[in-house]
């Protein structure tokens, strides 16, 4: 407990610093936060007079926003099903991340909801236990339990899993993986709830069809996946600096700092069982030969130990000092781990014989344990010892392309999915002429005159369509096509689902009154509030996650380095 | 510590100035206090908006008879504070053996909206915004029973218009309200009467009833209601026409503080034309147990299943 709470302390300690990037930033998303602030102070006041909302049109962009959040919020398990129910490794590094964003966009959420309320002094009423609280009959008490849930679920998801990795200890499988599992099935139900909250309206024909429930689930894991990618691109962006800030050029090292060889003994590797309980239960006759194949190799700070894009086949184990594992891409460096006494570096490639994906250098006078790939492998028959090793292979900051890829296979299909159901509706609405269609026809090709949301629904369509041509074809292998279409589905989706299912449902009445609806100016400023404190959240808790991910924010610097964090 | 070259420069700038950063750290949280309190200045117009005894007053149905008389004593102040007249409140319960029932007259409605004032000037309904429950349509007679076509706005110099006819909507206190199915706070229900109430103490404002209904009988307070001293009347029910709150729904519960002291509703009272008929259900002599026995009745969008206890009718 003690512990869990320096670690709180220290994550808040780093999300304080940053470069002036960082700082830009965050004070940009604060003060558009305090304008929200201050547009919701107005409206708290005043009452909802201030939005453009009305006895026909009672629900605006707030519950249009709230809609579309729950999606992106669902979204998070297209992250986690393919890394731990199909174990797909590139994605497994970037479970976290979603899961991240799933706690922001829950936030955003339960904040829209709120200033959408009336009478927000009462919430309490709402409170089980304390208040008079409607389930199971209410889907909107359904929603507050699902979405509190799902945001409980992701909180300890994401603190325990980060928590371990500062510790630098193997999560406990009971201890996360059910909650995974949970989470999973959670999802789905966050967003089917939301769906039927305007399924079970039988007085609204525009809702009250049993295709929305799917093209709800469709439009998330398309807008979902395709947030996530531009997130992570950020991500990979803003953990970078540039190459020429990073020290003396690799060659010259070399020379200076030299890495000296020497046979080793057991004295060495007694000191890797001391860091390294999980060698253990290796024999005595396994440790010998273990160790005849193996060398120490004493390196001064800066010292290089292996060079991005080689192709060798040695694993290291770290005996003592510190060692970071930084990759370049183009003329950009990140660091992808940092590792101490017992841990591990350079065995992916020993594994998978690849060209190494990144250098790694002493960060402080080390000594390392140099073992060839036969060696490692005859280790990782020990199931304590393979346990221990596949986990951390898994703990670096590595946003690879290909992981961005599959994503994009995900929104792909989501999006044919989607545009798929979108005309089966329209099909059904609109070759009949039933009377229920009319806020379809109104949706579509304005009524008696009135078509303020005909633009929304066109700019949608041709948002989602383009979108989903550029996504199949290979075009959009190339990140800069895919980044474009990624931003076209988002907000093709954000139209689809705010102003393009939340508005038509009440227009016309259902006595058949015309009332259109014009988000007012404070409203507008609230919804930009809540978006840009969600995007503080997201950023903040990225900032927390980024350094313990690399292991730069662990145990082992607790004393040494109160506030060093890596670049932001 | 001086500051290492081989790491990042972020990192080699943070390192060796805590101190400093400190400082800069502290300075960052106190604009960003003021921007707050700054933000939320527009709160200090705000008045006195709730007190604590109406922030913790309890549901309705939770409330004791001895519970009762205090908040119905705290809102005749509450209702004397801010409009100046000492009204009389009272909570008004349902009879036994009584169903309420309505039946309303399409072939001799002539629109002539005196409901709908006489509703307004009940109620104690906010003149500004104006918020009424009757919408009268006025439909054409072309063949067609279609309200898209009706008007809700219409102002000619006398009614009936020739070729129209008209259709007042209001609440239909349903059997199978689903108003009443989707409040998320239990704040509105059905009386053992039949009347749909909303606990204008209880309600959140969430607005789930409103899109709910089918018949758009709900009304939202978007602000706090304004009401001047002399139109109020002080004949004031808990469940029914006391002055509602900011940001919370009401709507037409057949003028409880008249009917369950077997009055006729305003609406019913004022009709010139007699089209508006209300009564028991449960006594066979009713006016309106003769109605939906022998009369042709219309009942509007059967086919949701809500069942309502409001009933349109025709004379031929």
């Amino acid at each position: 407990m003690k512990n869990y709470l320096r670690f709180l302390r220290r994550c808040l300690g780093v999300s304080l610093v940053g470069d002036w990037r960082y700082y830009a930033w965050i004070g940009a998303l604060g003060a558009l936060s305090v304008i929200g602030l201050n547009a919701y102070a107005k409206q708290f006041v005043a009452g909802l007079i201030t939005t453009g909302m009305s006895d026909q049109v009672s629900w605006g962009v707030y519950i249009a926003n709230f809609t579309f959040l729950v999606g992106i919020a669902a979204a998070a398990v297209m992250l986690v099903i393919p890394a731990y129910i199909y174990k797909n490794e590139d994605l497994h590094d970037l479970v976290i991340f979603g899961e991240l964003l799933a706690v922001a966009a829950i936030v955003m959420c339960l904040a829209f909801v709120t200033v959408d309320l009336g009478r927000p002094d009462r919430f309490w009423h709402l409170i089980p236990g304390i208040g008079v609280f409607h389930f199971p009959g209410s889907m909107l008490s359904w929603d507050v339990l699902v979405l509190n849930g799902y945001l409980l679920l992701n909180v300890y998801i994401c603190g325990y899993l980060l928590y371990c990795r500062y510790q630098n200890r193997k999560p406990a499988k009971v201890l996360y993986l059910p909650v995974v599992f949970t989470a999973i099935v959670w999802a789905i139900s966050i967003h089917t709830v939301t769906a039927f909250l305007y399924v079970g309206l039988g007085g609204r024909p525009f809702w009250n069809s049993s295709i929305v429930g799917p093209r709800f689930l469709a439009s998330a894991f398309t807008a979902g996946p395709a947030f996530v990618i531009l997130a992570l691109q950020v991500i990979r962006r803003a953990t970078a600096y540039p190459a020429s800030e990073d020290g003396p050029p690799e060659g010259g090292a070399a020379g200076s700092r030299r890495v000296v060889q020497r046979t080793a003994h057991v004295a060495d590797l007694d000191r890797l069982v001391q860091c390294l309980p999980e060698l253990a239960g290796v024999s005595i006759e396994e440790r010998r030969v273990f160790l005849a194949s193996a060398v120490v190799m004493v390196v001064p700070t800066g010292g290089i130990l292996l060079h991005q894009g080689e192709t060798d086949n040695d694993a290291f184990f770290v005996l003592q000092g510190r060692i970071v594992v930084k990759r370049r891409e183009g003329a950009q460096v990140r660091i992808t781990r940092d590792v101490g006494p017992g841990e591990q570096f350079g065995e992916v490639s020993a594994l998978t014989g690849a060209p190494r994906a990144a250098t790694a250098s002493a960060e402080e006078p080390s000594e390392v344990l140099c073992v060839p790939a036969q060696a490692l492998r005859r280790l990782m028959r020990h199931p304590r010892v393979n346990e221990i090793v596949t986990w951390r292979m898994t703990e670096r900051l590595m946003i690879a392309d290909h992981s961005l890829l599959i994503l994009r296979g995900i929104v792909q299909v989501a999006m044919i999915i989607n545009v798929f159901l979108l005309a089966n509706e329209i099909f059904t609405e609109f070759y009949n002429t039933n009377r229920e269609a009319i806020s379809w026809r109104y949706l579509v090709l304005g009524l008696h005159g009135f078509h303020a949301l005909v633009p929304w629904f066109w700019t949608s369509v041709a948002l989602n369509l383009s979108a989903m041509v550029l996504f199949m074809l290979p075009l959009t292998r190339n990140l800069k096509w895919l980044n474009l279409a990624c931003v076209m589905c988002i907000f093709g989706i954000w139209i689809e689902k705010g102003m393009g299912l939340v508005i038509p449902g009440f227009i016309p009445t259902p006595i058949g009154e015309m009332v259109e609806y014009v988000p007012s100016r404070n409203e507008t400023l609230i919804c930009i509030g809540i978006w840009a404190f969600g995007l503080l959240c997201f950023t903040i808790l990225l900032r927390m996650a980024v350094p313990i991910l690399q292991g730069r924010l662990s145990r082992w610097n607790e004393r040494t380095a109160p506030a060093r964090p890596s670049s932001p | 510590m001086p500051p290492d070259p081989n790491l990042p420069p972020s990192d080699r700038a943070s390192a060796g100035m805590t101190r400093r950063s400190f400082l800069r750290g502290a300075a960052a949280l106190s604009v960003g206090a003021a921007a707050i309190a700054a933000g939320l200045a527009p709160l200090r117009q705000l008045g006195k908006f709730t007190s604590v005894n109406e922030f913790l007053q309890k549901y309705y149905k939770e409330l004791t008879p001895e519970e009762m008389k205090v908040v119905l004593a705290r809102i005749e102040d509450e209702v004397q504070r801010q409009y100046g007249i000492r009204p009389h409140v009272r909570d008004y319960k349902p009879m036994n053996g009584v169903e309420f029932v309505y039946a309303l007259n399409l072939t001799r409605c002539v629109g002539c909206r005196k409901c709908v004032h006489a509703c307004v000037a009940e109620n104690n309904q906010s003149r500004n915004p104006e918020i009424q429950y009757i919408r009268v349509l006025q439909m054409p007679n072309d063949g067609t029973f279609d309200m898209d076509k009706g008007d809700t706005n219409y102002a000619p110099k006398s009614v009936p218009q020739p070729g129209f006819f008209y259709m007042p909507v209001q609440c239909h206190h349903c059997k199978n309200p689903p108003c009443v199915k989707v409040c998320p706070v239990k704040a509105t229900w059905q009386e053992p009467d039949g009347i749909t109430v909303v606990d204008y103490n209880w309600c959140i404002g969430c607005r789930y009833c409103e899109a709910a209904c089918p018949y758009f009988a709900r009304r939202f307070n978007f602000t706090a209601p304004s009401i001047p001293t002399e139109l109020i009347n002080p004949n004031m029910s808990y469940l029914g026409n006391r002055p509602r709150y900011k940001g919370v729904m009401e709507k037409c519960h057949f003028c409880i503080q008249r009917t369950r002291v077997g009055r006729y509703p305003a609406c019913v009272e004022v009709c010139p034309t007699g089209s508006r008929k209300f009564g028991n259900i449960l006594d066979p002599n009713s006016e309106v147990s003769y109605i939906l026995k022998n009369k042709r009745v219309l009942i509007l969008k059967e086919e949701l299943g809500t069942l309502p206890r409001f009933f349109y009718y025709f004379d031929i």
